[in-house]
């Protein structure tokens, strides 16, 4: 259960960010995380909802957007989605994939007014 | 009227930018730091208890443990001679970069060769936060069960090495060591596999002389 340090650290950034930008409230935070990344989404949220209270940012929605885990096989270049952690080339069988998209646990932007 | 204001950022950044600092004054203070991580139980304290009585006659090591409670394992460590400072998280259940530096503004780098970081047991939480090591170990126990790899991929993704514990005990379990380490190599193709036993012995030579080879590697000499 990380997931409530992880919306400090994420709250921590999007006021600070608004701040900068001389915005008065946070409306939207809108996130990109990848399916490899290890962060439960539900309790990122429930997290977030509860420390978010009596800030700026206390009306906003987080919106995630999850990312598919993708893989190429530098072995025969085939380049593949995988639905399970489990990266063997499936065209060659080749162990030696590195993975393109998945392991994302970004601010993308955020909405503010 | 709302308005979009980009940010571009990594939601730990903050977590990150104190774990580039401190990589940085590791490499100044020419300081090889290895993080152990595991699911509580599988025999990280106990590894240590095992390699550091020979490596500390190698190197001056310093250890850090991370638990929710007690100073048990930094007084188990302190019995093999190498000092340790215990962490106690009350509750969380991942150590941060921001407590690690706490740990090291105390310390004299000059006089240390090695740290070791003892994560807080849990195979989940510590591979998001990078706490300026070298690399990451994971210990992975046979009483466990194989398939722990594809269950926990992150810990896997991040770590250098893969450190199968307790392998005397195979013939007891349904445990298919080859089986396990192709998960953990499907998941990570990356990683070096040591197959240990504290119990007997045997694999300890090995790590232990892998850990003084990567510490030779930073430090240079």
């Amino acid at each position: 259960m990380h997931e409530a340090s992880i919306a400090q650290s994420l709250l921590d950034i999007v006021i600070e960010t608004a701040q900068k930008n001389n915005a008065l409230k946070i409306n939207a935070v809108n996130l990109i995380i990848g399916k490899l990344s290890a962060v439960d989404t539900d309790a990122l949220k429930t997290a977030y909802d509860v420390l978010k209270e009596d800030t700026i940012a206390s009306e906003s929605i987080l919106n995630i957007k999850l990312i598919d885990i993708k893989g190429e096989c530098l072995d025969c270049g085939f380049v593949s989605m995988y639905d399970t952690y489990y990266f063997k080339c499936k065209q060659c069988s080749s162990y030696n994939v590195i993975i393109l998209e998945g392991e994302e646990l970004s601010i993308q932007d955020i909405e503010v007014e | 009227m709302s308005k979009k204001v980009e940010v571009k950022e990594g939601i730990l950044s903050k977590n990150q930018q104190i774990a580039d600092n401190l990589r940085s004054l590791f490499k100044d203070k020419n300081v090889f730091v290895i993080n152990f991580v595991s699911s509580p139980g599988s025999g990280k304290t106990s590894i240590l208890e095992k390699i550091l009585p020979q490596l500390k006659e190698q190197f001056k090591i310093f250890v850090i443990e991370g638990d929710l409670q007690t100073e048990n394992d930094a007084e188990r460590i302190r019995k093999t001679g190498v000092d340790a400072y215990q962490i106690t998280t009350n509750g969380a259940c991942h150590l941060e970069a921001a407590w690690v530096e706490k740990v090291i503004s105390d310390l004299n780098l000059d006089e240390i060769d090695i740290i070791i970081i003892e994560n807080v047991g849990n195979l989940v939480c510590p591979s998001s936060f990078d706490l300026g090591e070298d690399l990451k170990l994971v210990v992975v126990s046979t009483t466990e069960g194989e398939d722990k790899p594809i269950k926990y991929p992150s810990m896997m993704r991040v770590s250098s090495a893969f450190v199968l514990n307790k392998i005397d005990l195979v013939p007891y379990l349904n445990f298919d060591v080859e089986k396990c380490i192709n998960y953990a190599r499907a998941v990570n193709n990356n990683l070096i596999f040591f197959k240990i036993s504290c119990y007997s012995g045997e694999g300890l030579e090995d790590l232990k002389n892998w850990i003084a080879q990567k510490t030779y590697e930073k430090i240079g000499r």
